[in-house]
């Protein structure tokens, strides 16, 4: 099933990335537009839309999130994710390259 | 002589796995679960990959109850169910080189012969979960590889066996019962108020 999407928003400080639905295998070829998009040096990944992420799903978010941080020298920070999500992102080593959003 | 290996190996070689003292991963023999309490055990066979979804729909759905611990477990419960799920489709099939033969995320019906069978029950504090394939190719000491190589905690993208790391520190008494060759099933309990949400590192 792929009823997962990603929408950007290009701020005039940052570039949010709004994930939604599952992260799992079916969400690959989404990623693979992502880096070109992002225009910021300040990128903000927000989770409040994203549903179920599985063990592939954290890879996918790992090799983007190091990608971008490579190609485009750009920070990025996490908001809205939930209580297991956040679990997992601490567990993966996820928020070692990309910290909580400071509110 | 395989129904008999069969029974031998139910019977004796559940394993369980922890941490000693140096931090290394340490897999014991744990006698079978029992489900004295459990009001009903439900069975549900996977018949391709499309059922997925509708399989961690109906797990989900045993777990009722409002409030922000339900809702937790119901997370925990559809994360766990996916990834034995995704472990029993797509990881276990392996040919005579030991080669993987689905790609994850492909869709694919069951061979002839074939099974995988998702159990679950909850009592109204835990929840039982365990996927059987018939592929017998996870041995304890790979899934003790497994955790031991992501214990390390560091970034790395493709790790193998991300999947069984999060079962191991999200359910209690993670278990692998391995019959090579005939069945492998991974199994465990998430509780609905755990005195700790991360089993495998305590």
């Amino acid at each position: 099933m792929d009823n997962f999407k990603i929408e950007i928003k290009n701020g005039s400080i940052n570039d949010t990335v709004h994930f939604h639905g599952n992260i799992d295998s079916h969400a690959d070829s989404h990623f693979e537009e992502l880096n070109q998009k992002i225009s910021k040096k300040s990128v903000v990944f927000d989770f409040s839309g994203a549903g179920r992420i599985n063990s592939m799903g954290i890879a996918l978010l790992l090799r983007s999130i190091k990608s971008i941080k490579t190609e485009k020298q750009a920070e990025i920070s996490i908001q809205g994710a939930s209580q297991i999500n956040t679990m997992l992102f601490k567990m993966t080593g996820i928020y070692l390259l990309a910290p909580e959003a400071k509110r | 002589m395989i129904a008999g290996l069969l029974k031998k190996y139910q019977r004796e070689t559940i394993n369980m796995f922890s941490l000693n003292t140096p931090g290394g991963i340490i897999c014991s023999p744990a006698p079978p679960i029992s489900f004295s309490g459990f009001p009903l055990v439900h069975e549900w066979p996977v018949l391709s990959s499309e059922d997925k979804e509708e399989i961690i729909g109906r797990v989900e759905r045993i777990v009722e109850g409002d409030g922000p611990s339900h809702e937790f477990l119901r997370q925990r419960a559809a994360l766990m169910a996916d990834e034995m799920l995704e472990n029993a489709l797509y990881a276990a099939p392996r040919d005579t080189e030991g080669n993987q033969i689905y790609a994850k995320g492909e869709r694919r019906s069951l061979v002839p012969g074939e099974e995988i069978v998702l159990r679950c029950a909850f009592d109204g504090e835990r929840l039982f979960l365990e996927v059987s394939d018939s592929w017998g190719r996870l041995s304890p000491e790979t899934v003790q590889g497994f955790l031991a190589i992501n214990l390390a905690h560091d970034t790395s993208t493709d790790r193998a066996g991300r999947g069984l790391y999060f079962m191991w520190k999200f359910m209690k008494d993670f278990y692998v019962n391995f019959v090579p060759g005939l069945k492998t099933s991974v199994g465990g309990y998430l509780l609905l108020n755990p005195d700790s949400y991360e089993y495998g590192a305590i």
